[in-house]
């Protein structure tokens, strides 16, 4: 059977648990058969279901949020392998593998400008216009997806946030906290000088020096030395994304 | 062949996103993004110089326009800078120091090779019976044959090197005239 994912499997380990621990009641073989039939069946119908509406599920993002949350409180995880029969009945086993070629080709393709941090509203809108015309529509959730399934990489693949801006990383990196605090006090402004950070914090020169320096060498930070005596530091990946939907204002 | 006119590409020169990036006009401390940084200059210097039709470049002056100098950010590349990036430029084929020697304050932007400007007039004296006829290096640019073509009106110094590359090749023979414009050249199999 299934390893025991999601509600459905915690519920169904639970009540087996309960049954077991009750001593002496011939009821408890029955309703462990009960329950085992009654989750054959809803799988059977989600089976049924998901083949009708394939089409559906692979063109219409909205619906597959749904379909998939249906499999994950059932149990049964549609993207663990792509010779599971739940995948290829939903055909999204290439959707997703090819999904995360994608972002695993744009995030490589940028690491050394943006030093491997790159917004995810920028991500999906790169991978909208760089998917042929007539693919499956992404969004958001499609990626969160995705890169969960990237996580065994090396590549280090993970969403992190800076107050209201989510990011993807696409570096193994742990991010220190001082690094963390000033990302979130850059995040509307795209960019820092030390003394912000001084008034922000209050902390001193050292720790301020070495805290941008650590961003510098990571390249997620760029120099702007325009103002020789405070120079501003801009964080790529918020710079790209503010400046694309500017852009993309503009056109319209 | 083409029947573009040697003219400058018509609509406005399209700059990558990162030109309005304030930091892309400092040098980066990183080694790493600076290499991306050089890389995404180098190219965008030869596509403006390439979309505009410009040839040279005078170091001290062009630091004051475009590319170099983005007037909406109030942003410009530094000399030394931009001469570092012309050495990577000279290093690749794509331009060469002119001037005094050493002094490198102007250049050459060859956004186009000699060897492939080289190649294309060769094709077109071939195409046109021009072989074992001598021209002068003008005509051969500026004439009414040369109309349509992508080298038409090439600027002169380049239209030079190219020819080099055919004499060297023995392609091509160049004849000394009195000044530039009465060179002659005999371009033959």
């Amino acid at each position: 059977m299934r390893r025991a994912v999601g509600i459905g499997g915690l519920r169904r380990k639970e009540a087996e648990r309960l049954a077991m621990s009750k001593k002496g009641t011939e009821l408890s073989q029955r309703e462990i058969e009960k329950l085992r039939e009654q989750i054959a069946m809803m799988k059977d119908n989600l089976e049924d279901f998901v083949r009708e509406h394939q089409r559906d599920i692979r063109n219409n993002p909205a619906f597959r949020v749904k379909v998939q949350r249906m499999c994950q409180l059932i149990g049964v995880d549609p993207l663990s392998s792509r010779k599971s029969y739940m995948s290829e009945l939903l055909g999204v086993g290439d959707f997703y593998c090819e999904l995360g070629i994608q972002i695993i080709d744009i995030c490589v393709a940028t690491r050394s400008i943006n030093g491997g941090l790159m917004d995810l509203d920028e991500l999906l809108r790169r991978l909208i216009r760089r998917r042929l015309k007539g693919s499956e529509p992404v969004v958001e959730d499609d990626i969160r997806r995705t890169i969960s399934q990237l996580k065994p990489l090396k590549g280090g693949y993970k969403i992190v946030c800076f107050g209201k801006r989510k990011m993807v990383q696409s570096v193994a990196r742990e991010m220190n906290s001082d690094q963390a605090k000033v990302m979130t006090l850059a995040q509307y402004t795209c960019k820092f000088t030390m003394e912000d950070v001084r008034v922000a914090f209050g902390w001193d020169e050292d720790r301020i020096h070495s805290c941008v320096d650590d961003m510098l060498r990571s390249g997620i930070v760029w120099m702007d030395e325009y103002n020789e005596a405070y120079p501003e530091y801009w964080v790529m990946a918020f710079f790209s994304q503010l400046n694309s939907t500017l852009t993309m204002a503009n056109a319209e | 062949m083409s029947n573009t006119t040697a003219a400058a590409t018509p609509g406005a020169f399209q700059f990558p996103e990162i030109y309005n990036f304030p930091p892309f006009f400092t040098r980066q401390p990183n080694e790493s993004t600076w290499q991306e940084q050089r890389r995404q200059w180098c190219d965008l210097i030869l596509a403006y110089y390439k979309h505009n039709r410009l040839y040279s470049l005078t170091l001290a002056e062009a630091i004051t326009e475009p590319p170099f100098t983005n007037r909406q950010i109030h942003r410009s590349l530094r000399v030394d800078v931009l001469r570092e990036l012309v050495d990577d430029l000279v290093k690749q084929g794509n331009a060469s120091w002119t001037g005094a020697k050493n002094a490198k304050d102007s250049c050459l932007v060859l956004w186009r090779k000699p060897e492939v400007w080289a190649s294309m007039i060769y094709q077109w004296a071939n195409e046109r019976g021009l072989f074992n006829t001598v021209l002068t290096v003008f005509e051969l640019a500026n004439g009414d044959d040369a109309v349509g073509q992508e080298f038409h009106n090439l600027d002169s110094v380049t239209l030079r090197r190219a020819l080099d590359v055919l004499q060297s090749q023995g392609k091509a023979q160049l004849f000394v005239g009195t000044s530039d414009e009465d060179m002659g050249v005999k371009l033959f199999v």
